[in-house]
């Protein structure tokens, strides 16, 4: 074995075994959860006692996903769009070739059988998406969901099969765009009010907190939608959708073109 | 039945803790660059789900515990599921951190087919060789 090997061995082990020391009263669960988590526990949906700190949301999860730790997650979904921008910045002048031929695609039983889920697909990401609030899923995986249908079209159809009928990457970066600025403005929403009513509120606001009393209403028409958290799912989802759609056709194409080349 | 408790949460600690030197030894010993990037995705797959078991709560008096959703929603009911149900907070970050993960994996994957453009090749060994 080589000296490096034998160095990155031996700092792993050290490492590993430091980490066991630091967390060694928490390696087996205990009966009780940490205080945070029960603050969290105790607030995502109590409109009796914690009035002023709820996020009127019966799924804990995506209440700190998108209330209690919301900046994180905006954060992240950058992220997600950098890391994007600079897949397409790597496949650039590939992309702006135009695919001409569409290929034949799998037999006509594959064909029909795509057909005929597709909507399907849509309808449960929609739904997994759209009840983030309620239970378990949210924005991401909804558009996650969502982003399984392209997929499935490029491999039964072919690679150039969407661009054809004018799913471009173009077209889906603008909507990809929109559900970002739709995320940005969800954001800033209570804090406009805030500023046209004079009256305090923070960035990222969803309930009223003590001292900026303006709330998002958390049902409309007797449908709970948990203020804010509603619109950065279904924003969240047409971002993700359309961002792993880019991902796929991008790939694709590549390939195509790259073996198309090389004949 | 304490005791079988505590030991099958430790098989899951063991099995994390291989898993974890298995992705590790991937990541740095295997030259394919295929290899290294599902290593790579091994090793963050292993590290959410030890994030998850640090959230996870032992059974309160022979009761399971329970997803930190609520499905009741009366008042009474959030004093129960704050007792019963497991640590929300390793699940948002986790939710968080696969979302990264996917980001960096899709930009190596971007990379590696460039990789493969320019090189021919995505053997790590080759491309040592040819970058000289």
């Amino acid at each position: 074995m080589r000296l490096v090997e034998v160095i990155v061995l031996i700092s792993t082990v050290l490492a590993v075994a430091l980490l066991i020391t630091v967390g060694f009263e928490h390696l087996v669960p205990s009966e009780r959860v940490r205080p945070v988590a029960e603050f969290y526990l105790n607030a995502t949906y109590n409109q009796y006692e914690l009035r002023n700190y709820t996020a009127m949301s019966p799924e804990a999860v995506t209440a700190i996903v998108w209330d209690f730790r919301g900046l994180d997650t905006l954060f992240e979904t950058s992220v997600f769009y950098l890391a994007l921008i600079a897949g397409l910045a790597l496949t650039r002048g590939l992309l702006l070739e135009r695919a001409e031929k569409s290929g034949h695609g799998l037999s006509i039983i594959v064909r029909t059988v795509t057909r005929i889920t597709a909507p399907m697909i849509v309808a449960v990401g929609a739904s997994i998406g759209l009840h983030g609030h309620l239970t378990p899923g949210g924005g991401f995986q909804g558009g996650s969901v969502i982003a399984v249908l392209p997929m499935v079209v490029i491999v039964v159809f072919s690679a150039s099969f969407l661009v054809i009928k004018g799913v471009t990457t173009t077209k889906l970066l603008v909507v990809r765009s929109l559900g970002l600025t739709g995320i940005g403005l969800t954001a800033i929403a209570v804090f406009l009010v805030g500023i046209t009513l004079h009256m305090p509120a923070y960035v990222f606001q969803n309930m009223a907190k003590p001292d900026a009393q303006i709330s998002m209403p958390y049902s409309v028409a007797g449908a709970l939608i948990s203020g804010t958290l509603w619109f950065f799912n279904i924003f969240e989802m047409f971002a993700v959708a359309a961002g792993f759609s880019i991902a796929f056709i991008a790939l694709m194409l590549a390939r195509t073109l790259e073996s198309s080349r090389g004949e | 039945m304490e005791a079988v408790n505590t030991y099958l949460l430790s098989v899951t600690l063991a099995s994390l803790l291989v898993n974890f030197a298995i992705s590790l030894y991937a990541m740095f010993f295997k030259p394919h660059y295929v290899k290294k990037v599902i290593a790579l995705t091994i090793l963050g797959d292993t590290v959410n789900t030890f994030a998850i078991y640090i959230g996870y709560r032992r059974w309160v008096e022979q009761r399971p515990p329970r997803v930190p959703v609520l499905t009741d929603l009366r008042p009474e009911a959030i004093e129960e599921f704050k007792n019963l149900a497991v640590d929300p907070l390793p699940q948002a970050l986790v939710l968080t951190a696969i979302v990264i993960g996917l980001a960096v994996i899709l930009f190596l994957v971007f990379l590696g087919w460039i990789l493969y453009s320019h090189y021919r090749t995505l053997d790590m060994r080759e491309i040592k060789r040819l970058k000289g």
